[in-house]
Parts: C-alpha cells; structure tokens; sequence
C-alpha cells in the first residue's frame, strides 16, 4: 500500500481541465451526445487526449434508469473508444453531494498511483423531462417510502420546511430571502451558461409570484434543467510535465450526514455544515476569512444561507440579510455561486452540485471568463448537499501553479 | 404499505394509527424511544424492541403548506400541511397539520405546541398518516 501523498505533493491529485454545456431546456441535445462532448471539451481543455483516461467516475442522472443504467455499465468507455483501455469506470451517487464524493474518490486513486487521469463527467435532461414524472421520481430519491411518503411530502415542501425554520430562527424576512433569489440571478446574467442569463429578476417579481409551497413562492423554487459538466484531474506532477501554467487542488475536504429523514434532522436551520467545515478547514490549514469565493449548494435560498453560516463564511442567522446587503453579488466583498447557482444557472439534478465545483475549479483556473472572472481567485469553498439536505459535503479549493 | 420486507414495523405502527393511537418504538436494554421504527436499535444496536404509546404532545420545529404541484395521488388534498414534530418524548416525525378553523394555517408558527390529534374512518384507511393539531 503505497503512502496517500500529503500536502503539495506531487503525487496529489488536482483538476486540470473543465468542461460545460449550456443549461436550461434542449430536448435536441441527447443525453449521450452531452456526456460524449463535454467529455471531450474537458479533456481537450486539459492539454490531454481521450486516449490518457484510465478511469472515468459518473455523476448519476435522474431522468431515466435506463440512461442510468449505460452510466454503470460502461457504455461511456465503448462511445468514446476507450475499451481495453480504461481500467474502470464507475458510479459514484450520494444525490447533489455526489461530486464532493466523486472527487475524493478521484483524489485517492490518484494519489496512490491507482489512476493517472481520471474523468469525472455527468449530463442530466431534467429540463426536457415532463416536470411531474420528475416530482414523482423524486419523491423516491430520499423521502422514507414507510415513514414520510404518505404525507405527500414534496421536494419543495422540503425546501419549505428548511426556509421556514430559518426564517424563524434568524428573523430574515420574505424580502431577504427573495434578495438571495435576485444576487443568485446577477451572476446568472454573467454566465453564457446559465438558464436565466436572459432573464432579470428582482425582489418585487419575487414575492409576486404564485405561493406554492408556503413560504415557497415560484420564483423560489429551483426550474429543472438539462446540463452537462466533465472534469478532469490527474497528479500535480503530470501536471507539471503536461507543461500546465495552474491547476487546483483540493486543500481540505470534510463531510457530515446529518439525516436521512427530514423528519430526522435536529435543526433544520442548521444542518450538517458546521460540523463538516471544521475538519474541512483544519486539513486546509486557512478558514473562511481566507477564502475568495464560495460555491455552495442552493437549490433553495435557505439551503445557501444556512450553508454559508456554518461554514463560518457568515455570522448565524446573518446570511440572507447580507445578500439583501449585496455582500454576495457581483462587486460584493464575497462572490457567492458565480455561475447562478442551481437556482439560476439551472436545477440540472445531481448535476447542480458539479456545476458548482466546476465554477470554483474555473474561477481559480481563472478561466471564469471577463465577465465573472473573480480577480486574483486563489481560495474557495465549495460544499455540496444530497437527498433531503441528508448531509453537507465540503472540499475547500487551492490554485496552484508553477 | 412496502415492497421491503418492513411490515413487522410498519403494520403495529400504522394499526396503532387506524384505533387512533401514535405508538413509538422502545428498547428494553438502554430504556431509550425510538423513532422512526428501526430493526435494530440505533443506540445500543440490541434487537429487542417493543412499542410504548407515545405522549402525543410536542413542539413543531417547522412546517411547510402545500398549495401547488404535490406528488401523484394528493392532487384532491391540496392544500396540505406537513410538519416535524419534536415530541416531549424525545423523539421526531413528520406529520400531517389539521387547519385552523378559517382553514387555513395562519395560526399555526415555528415553536408552537402541538398535539396529536389522528385522524379516523375514511381519512386514516386513505391516508395513514400522524395528524396533530395546536395544542390548547
């Protein structure tokens, strides 16, 4: 068993390349297509050919079990000619958490000299999907079928029961939680990516909108999307010899599975995020103070604010009101989910999660673009959430370069 | 109810449910409640299990009011209420909100007691669900 290489290692593993199609509604895109040429952008991207992929790691989709099923079973490897070549390819699913997994997984295979590059690669068409066939499948992806199904519980009301008890515990008002909704939408307006890059959006039109889910109005609610995202990572040494100027590496990483049931969780204001940011920032060896730039996951305002309260980014309870504030808008002091966000850029499923990486990686590649491009980016913290917000997942990321 | 081979836990709590009673899970060899039903239990991993009633009251730690687009099947229920409860017996659920009396739920806050409060008759046979209502 070969040592797992420490900090600055060569050996360690770091993303070189990202790749990304536009989210949003693209019935005429097939999801293998998707997977295929963002695979390929990413590669390309990172100085490689597809031939140096010796492992690819899958995101899952949730639009159909068949394309799932072609995800486990490898048809990735055979469309892209990678039979007799790749040593595995695999899924790897904790719901929108998946991509923290995903590349700690990557992380450990390259650092121990199990694979040299991988492929972390994901496409979802939720957007092309019927939306109440998606409602219905969710209501099986993380809602007890014995306990909580006969409710009616719906990912929505999920969502509600996370904004209503933080709106509770931290008194932020309707209008600082729409506030998160609109700071999400500016950065959208930045990213030619984004589902609502067209689209401005302010609080009025906000708490105009139908009431769905109380306290969940519609434009609170995250639109389901077609997206398609691939990274790829191999070891800071390959890298170097690649003759790469910067790649990212993952600083620190700590998780915590606060529930599996909603109805389980101790503190739905609170969740798992401060218990999994405190090994998280440890392993880094900097804090929150320190970072450039967040991603986290949003596919609800409240699922963001909380997330940003405990991974100390901003004082308990204070989050929503500093989004009100412009603290986390383009200009702000911390740029907070650049790309839109799931609720912005486009609920694209598992895959909302990656997206999100995928900016942070961009960011401190500084390839984000002119528009969005956070100056001098060297830190950021990203963190994930599966399920019913079953756990919080963090990985804090460290540009590097010669 | 399942297709998981849980019936021995899900058919004492949901008959409990249909003579009107909430009953939680207890175990004999760390005297702890237990909820939801577990196979095993989740503190001292002994199986010996039995079920105790539970004592119906509680705090709702938050509630969500469904009004558009639940899942298949509660289409003639909205608008619902679900909530978590933390009962006073150490344990938490989600559960389903009886309205107030304008049939609503504008009454209803963070923090509130509650009580249980099951449904009967038709309503608990279509819906086998814990109802509670504001306490008081």
């Amino acid at each position: 068993m070969t040592d797992v290489a420490g900090r600055g290692s060569p050996d360690e593993a770091v993303f070189i390349g990202v790749g990304e199609l536009p989210s949003g509604r693209y019935p005429d895109r097939p999801f293998m297509a998707d997977l295929v040429n963002v695979a390929v952008a990413a590669v390309r991207e990172a100085g490689l050919a597809v031939p140096d992929i010796d492992t690819i790691l899958h995101i899952p989709c949730l639009h159909s079990p068949a394309d799932q099923a072609d995800l486990i079973f490898s048809r990735v490897v055979e469309e892209l000619g990678l039979q007799g070549r790749a040593k595995s390819s695999y899924l790897v699913h904790s719901g929108g958490s998946t991509s923290d997994n995903a590349i700690r997984a990557a992380a450990g295979l390259i650092a121990t000299g199990r694979a040299r590059n991988v492929l972390v690669v994901q496409a979802e068409k939720w957007g092309s999907a019927p939306v109440k066939e998606m409602i219905d499948m969710l209501t099986a992806n993380g809602i007890p079928r014995e306990w909580e199904k006969q409710t009616g519980l719906s990912f929505n009301a999920v969502g509600a029961l996370i904004q209503r008890r933080y709106m509770h515990a931290s008194g932020s008002t309707p209008q600082d939680m729409a506030a998160v909704c609109v700071a999400l939408r500016q950065w959208a307006r930045l990213n030619p990516n984004a589902m609502y890059r067209d689209r401005p959006l302010t609080v009025d039109q906000v708490l105009a909108s139908k009431m769905i889910t109380d306290p969940l109005r519609a434009l609170e609610c995250p639109m389901l999307a077609d997206g398609a995202v691939a990274l790829v990572l191999t070891s800071a040494g390959n890298a170097r010899r690649l003759g790469r100027d910067r790649w990212v590496r993952v600083a620190g990483s700590g998780g915590c599975v606060s529930h599996y049931s909603i109805g389980q969780e101790a503190d739905l204001a609170v969740l798992g995020w401060q218990k999994a940011s405190v090994e998280a920032y440890e392993e880094a060896g900097w804090g929150p103070e320190d970072a450039d730039l967040a991603e986290v996951y949003d596919s609800y305002a409240a699922v963001l604010t909380s997330g940003l309260e405990g991974l100390g980014l901003a004082p308990r309870g204070e989050a929503a009101r500093m989004f009100a504030a412009g603290t986390f808008s383009p200009g702000g002091r911390l740029p907070v989910n650049t790309n839109g966000g799931l609720l912005s850029a486009g609920h694209t499923g598992v895959g909302g999660g990656t997206a999100l990486l995928a900016e942070g990686v961009r960011q401190l590649l500084g390839r984000a673009g002119p528009d969005r491009q956070v100056d001098g980016a060297r830190r950021a913290v990203c963190g994930g959430s599966g399920g019913t917000y079953m756990d919080s997942q963090v990985l804090l990321l460290e540009g590097a370069g010669r | 109810m399942s297709h998981t081979g849980t019936e021995s836990l899900t058919e004492p709590y949901y008959s409990a449910l249909r003579r009107g009673e909430l009953i939680v899970q207890h175990c004999k060899a760390c005297n702890r409640t237990i909820m939801y039903p577990r196979h095993v239990c989740p503190f001292c991993q002994e199986a010996d299990l039995s079920w105790i009633p539970a004592s119906g009251t509680g705090t709702l730690h938050s509630f969500a009011v469904q009004r558009v687009g639940p899942p298949s099947g509660f289409e003639d229920d909205v608008p619902f209420a679900v909530g978590v409860v933390k009962l006073d017996d150490d344990v938490q659920l989600l559960g389903r909100l009886w309205p107030d009396e304008d049939g609503d739920w504008g009454r209803y806050a963070c923090d509130a007691r509650v009580v249980f409060h099951g449904a009967t008759g038709l309503e608990i046979e279509r819906r086998p669900v814990a109802w509670f209502r504001l306490a008081g």
